[in-house]
C-alpha cells in the first residue's frame, strides 16, 4: 500500500516537474490569428479593436490580429512571464521598458533592428527621423549591446494639473514656473484657503520627472543618481510638503483627480493620458484648470518624464512576427497616430502630427491641448534596464517614509541609492 | 506392541496433531490474508480520489516548488543555485522584515479574536430572547467577501477627511494617516518616546483590527457549538456547590471548551500565517510598490514571483515559511493540547 502510494506521487511529481522543464522554441498561442495582450479599456479598447479590424481587413493576406484583454501591467507581465515558462506565447504584448527587459534574457522577445530598418517591411531615414528620439531610445536597451526589443504604443509625459478656481480663490493668477514658486503657491494656498495645495500619489516615474526639471539625472553608466544634489534637492520639496502639511498622500487609484474635480486641492501630478478623466471629472468647468509642463529649476532648458507602454513581439514563429511588425508599422504611421491620439488622450510621437489638420484642430479647442505635446522634445524615458523594476519600488517607498516623517529628505535619497547600487548590482 | 512402535505411535500422533494445528492455522491465515487483500484494495480505491487531488494539487506542486526553489536567474529555470536561495533568505533583511510582520499580526489578532469571540458566544449563550438574530449579525462580516468590506473600511480609513479622521477631530485629536502610516503605533501613542520601528505599524494594527473583525464570526459560532456541548447539570451542580459566575465559566467552562479552544487556536494561526486578502485590499494597490509596513510572507512571497520575476528565491521563501508553520502547529498541539480536557 506504501509502496504503491509512494510510486504514485513520484510518477506525478515527474510529470509536474517535467513539465517545468526548459524545453526549445515557443509556440504561438493562437495559431491562426496573431494575439495581441493589451491593457486598454472602454472607449480606447474599442477604438483599438476599430484600428485592429481596418488592418486586418486592409491584409487579407496576413495572419489577422486578434486583440485580447489582458488586464493590467502587472497582469500582463505575470501572464506573460507564466507563459515564457510554459514556451507558449502571444503574437505580442503591450509592455513597459523594465518588463521587455526581464523578457530578453529568455529568447522570448524579437530583435526589432533588423525589421525596423528593412528596405521592405520597415521604415526609411526620414520616417525615422519623423519619430521624436525619446521614445525610440528608449526601446533600445543598454543592458542588450543598444538593442531594440520593443516599440512605442502608448506615450505620455509627466504633467502638471493646476485648478484654477482653488489658485484664484488664493489670489494666484498663473500657475508656478520653477519649484521655488510651486512651494510658495502652496503655501499661500495653505494659508489663504487652509486646504492641502497638493495630493501626492508617491511614485517613481513623480520622482524620476522632478530630477530630470531640477537637472539632474537618475543613472550614468549604470550607476543610480539618487545620491547628487538634484535628487536630494527632489526629496527635500517632498520634505517641505510634508513637513509643513502643504500635501498629503493619497490612498491610492485615482483619489487626487478625484480630489482636484472636487476643488480641494490645487496641483497634482499626473501623466497627459490622464487628461479626459480629468476632463470628465471637472465636466463643464473647462476654464477653473489647465495643464502645464512641470516646474523646473532653469525654465530656459526644461525637462520631463516620457511615460507610457511600448510593444514587444515575442520569437514564436517568422510569420507571426512578420504580421505583428506589419501591424506595428501600420499603427504608427500619422494618420492612424493621429486618430489614435485624438480617440484616447495618448500623444502623437511622430513629429509631422504638428502638422495634421485634425491635431491643429484639437489643439485650437483648448488652451491647454497641446502643451503636452509640447514637452515631447524635451521628455526623457527612465532607464530600461532589468531590475529597475524593484528600484521603482524602493523609490516610492522612500517618498512614502518622507511624507509620514519617517525619514529626512537627504536620509531617504541616501538610503534609494544604496538600494538602486545593490539591486542593479545584482 | 513393542515399545519402540507404542512410542512410534505416540510421536506420529503428536506429529498429525500438529500437523493439523498447523494446517489449521495456515488456513485461518490465508483466509485472513486474502481479507487483508480485499480490504487493502478497498482502502486504496476509496482513497483513490482523494489521493489524486492531493497528489496533483498538494503534493506534486510541493515537489515541484521545492525543484524550483534550487534554481535562480531569469524566469527561475536557467541557473542550479543548489541551497543558495535558501541562504539568501537567512541574510534577507526584508524577508526577516516580512516576518516581523506577520508575527505581529499573529500575536495581534489570535489572542484578541478567541477572547473577544469566546466572550460574546458566552453572552449569545446565555441570553434567551434575540440571540438567532445577534448571531446571524455576528456571522455576517465572515460571510461578506473580505475584498468588498476592505473597500468599506479603506474609505473609513481614508486620509485626509475619512470617518476616522472626522472622528477625531470630533474629539479634538490630531488626524491620522492610518493605512497609509508606516510608523509603530507606540510611537504614535507615546508621542515619539518609543522609536518608530518597534511593534506594529498603524497601518498593520488596521489589517489587525479588520480581521478581528471579519474573521470573529465563524469563531463565535463554533464557540457557541461548544457550549451548548456542555451539559447543563454541571454548570448548575457547580452554582448549588456555591460557585459564583466567574469560577463557573473557569473552572467548568473554559476546561469543557478546550477542545473547541486548541481547534480554533489552530486552526486560526495557520489562517493568519497565510493572511492575504485582507493585506492586499486593504494596505497595498495593484500597479504600485508592496507596502513594506504590511508586507507579510506571504504578500513578500507573491511580490518576488509575481513582481520581481525571482521564482527560485520565492519558492525557497515558501518552503521555510511552510517548516515554520508546520513546526509552530505541532508546537501548539504539544504544549496547548497538554492542557485539553476531552472529557
Amino acid at each position: 500500500m506504501r509502496k504503491v502510494l509512494c510510486a504514485a506521487i513520484l510518477c506525478g511529481s515527474g510529470m509536474f516537474l517535467g513539465c517545468g522543464a526548459p524545453r526549445e522554441g515557443f509556440q504561438p498561442v493562437d495559431k491562426d490569428s496573431v494575439v495581441f495582450w493589451d491593457r486598454q479599456v472602454t472607449e480606447s479598447a474599442e477604438f483599438l479593436k476599430q484600428i485592429v479590424d481596418e488592418f486586418n481587413a486592409a491584409h487579407k493576406e496576413a495572419i489577422p490580429i486578434k486583440v485580447e484583454r489582458a488586464g493590467g501591467y502587472d497582469d500582463i507581465f505575470r501572464k506573460v512571464t507564466a507563459s515564457i515558462r510554459a514556451r507558449v506565447l502571444p503574437g505580442m504584448a503591450v509592455s513597459y521598458e523594465n518588463m521587455t527587459a526581464q523578457y530578453i534574457p529568455t529568447g522570448a522577445v524579437a530583435q526589432l533592428d533588423g525589421l525596423v530598418t528593412d528596405p521592405d517591411l520597415g521604415f526609411s531615414k526620414e520616417q525615422l527621423d519623423d519619430f521624436f528620439p525619446a521614445v525610440l531610445d528608449t526601446n533600445r536597451y543598454t543592458d542588450f549591446n543598444g538593442k531594440m526589443y520593443s516599440f512605442p504604443y502608448t506615450k505620455s509625459v509627466l504633467m502638471m494639473y493646476f485648478n484654477k478656481a482653488v489658485l484664484a480663490q488664493a489670489g494666484i493668477s498663473a500657475p508656478p514656473a520653477t519649484w521655488d514658486e510651486f512651494l510658495d503657491q502652496c503655501r499661500v494656498v495653505k494659508a489663504k484657503l487652509g486646504k492641502f495645495a497638493y495630493a501626492v500619489n508617491p511614485d517613481c516615474s513623480t520622482l524620476d520627472g522632478m530630477i530630470f526639471s531640477l537637472g539632474g539625472e537618475v543613472i550614468r553608466n549604470g550607476i543610480p543618481l539618487y545620491d547628487t544634489p538634484e535628487s536630494i534637492r527632489a526629496f527635500e520639496i517632498y520634505e517641505s510638503l510634508a513637513k509643513e502639511k502643504l500635501a498629503y498622500q493619497i490612498a491610492g487609484g485615482y483619489d487626487d483627480q478625484i480630489a482636484f474635480g472636487k476643488n480641494e486641492v490645487a496641483f497634482i501630478f499626473r501623466t497627459s493620458s490622464g487628461r479626459p478623466h480629468v476632463t470628465m471629472l471637472m465636466q463643464d468647468r473647462m476654464d477653473q484648470w489647465g495643464m502645464t509642463r512641470i516646474p523646473q529649476a532653469d525654465p530656459g532648458r526644461p525637462a520631463t518624464v516620457l511615460f507610457g507602454g511600448n510593444i514587444c513581439i515575442f520569437n514564436n514563429s517568422p510569420e507571426q512576427i512578420r504580421a505583428a511588425w506589419a501591424f506595428i508599422k501600420y499603427f504608427t504611421a500619422p494618420e492612424i497616430m493621429v486618430r489614435w491620439a485624438l480617440g484616447t488622450g495618448y500623444l502623437p510621437f511622430r513629429k509631422s502630427a504638428a502638422e495634421h489638420p485634425d491635431m491643429k484642430r484639437f489643439w485650437g479647442e483648448w488652451d491647454y491641448n497641446r502643451a503636452a505635446f509640447d514637452c515631447l522634445s524635451f521628455a526623457r524615458p527612465e532607464p530600461n534596464l532589468a531590475g529597475w523594476q524593484r528600484v521603482r519600488e524602493y523609490a516610492a517607498g522612500a517618498l512614502r517614509k518622507v511624507l509620514e516623517g519617517s525619514l529626512t529628505g537627504r536620509a531617504a535619497a541616501l538610503e534609494l541609492q544604496q538600494q538602486a547600487a545593490a539591486i542593479l548590482k545584482q | 506392541m513393542p515399545r519402540t512402535d507404542k512410542m512410534k505411535n505416540a510421536l506420529d500422533g503428536i506429529v498429525n496433531l500438529m500437523d493439523g494445528l498447523l494446517q489449521w492455522l495456515d488456513d485461518r491465515l490465508e483466509a485472513r490474508r486474502a481479507r487483508t487483500r480485499r480490504e487493502g484494495l478497498l482502502a486504496v480505491l476509496l482513497l483513490a480520489p482523494a489521493m489524486t487531488l492531493m497528489g496533483v494539487f498538494g503534493f506534486a506542486p510541493l515537489l515541484a516548488g521545492f525543484y524550483m526553489s534550487l534554481f535562480g536567474g531569469p524566469l527561475g529555470e536557467n541557473q542550479f543555485a543548489g541551497w543558495g536561495n535558501y541562504i539568501r533568505a537567512f541574510n534577507d533583511p526584508e524577508f526577516w522584515n516580512s516576518l516581523k510582520v506577520t508575527v505581529y499580526y499573529v500575536l495581534g489578532t489570535i489572542p484578541a479574536s478567541l477572547v473577544g469571540s469566546f466572550l460574546v458566544a458566552y453572552g449569545l449563550h446565555r441570553i434567551l430572547r434575540g440571540r438567532g438574530l445577534l448571531r446571524t449579525l455576528y456571522f455576517l462580516p465572515y460571510v461578506t467577501s473580505a475584498v468588498a468590506a476592505a473597500m468599506v473600511w479603506r474609505a473609513l480609513f481614508m486620509t485626509p477627511d475619512g470617518v476616522a479622521n472626522l472622528v477625531l477631530e470630533l474629539l479634538g485629536l490630531e488626524s491620522q494617516r492610518w493605512i497609509l502610516e508606516g510608523k509603530g503605533i507606540l510611537h504614535l501613542i507615546s508621542g515619539g518616546w518609543i522609536p518608530q520601528d518597534i511593534g506594529p505599524s498603524l497601518a498593520l494594527g488596521c489589517v489587525m483590527l479588520f480581521d478581528i473583525w471579519h474573521g470573529s464570526g465563524f469563531m463565535i459560532v463554533v464557540f457557541l457549538a461548544g457550549l451548548t456541548a456542555i451539559p447543563r447539570e454541571l454548570e448548575e451542580a457547580a452554582r448549588i456547590d456555591g460557585a459564583g459566575a466567574l469560577r463557573v465559566v473557569r473552572h467548568v467552562v473554559l476546561p469543557l471548551l478546550s477542545p473547541t479552544i486548541l481547534f480554533l487556536a489552530v486552526v486560526s494561526t495557520i489562517k493568519a500565517f497565510q493572511a492575504f486578502n485582507s493585506f492586499y485590499a486593504l494596505t497595498q494597490q495593484p500597479d504600485q510598490p508592496l507596502f513594506e509596513p504590511t508586507t507579510n510572507v506571504v504578500l513578500y512571497i507573491y511580490g518576488q514571483l509575481y513582481r520581481w520575476n525571482d521564482y527560485g528565491y520565492g519558492a525557497a521563501i515558501s518552503m521555510l515559511f511552510m517548516v515554520a508553520i508546520i513546526l509552530v502547529t505541532t508546537l501548539q498541539w504539544r504544549f496547548v493540547g497538554r492542557r485539553v480536557h476531552y472529557s
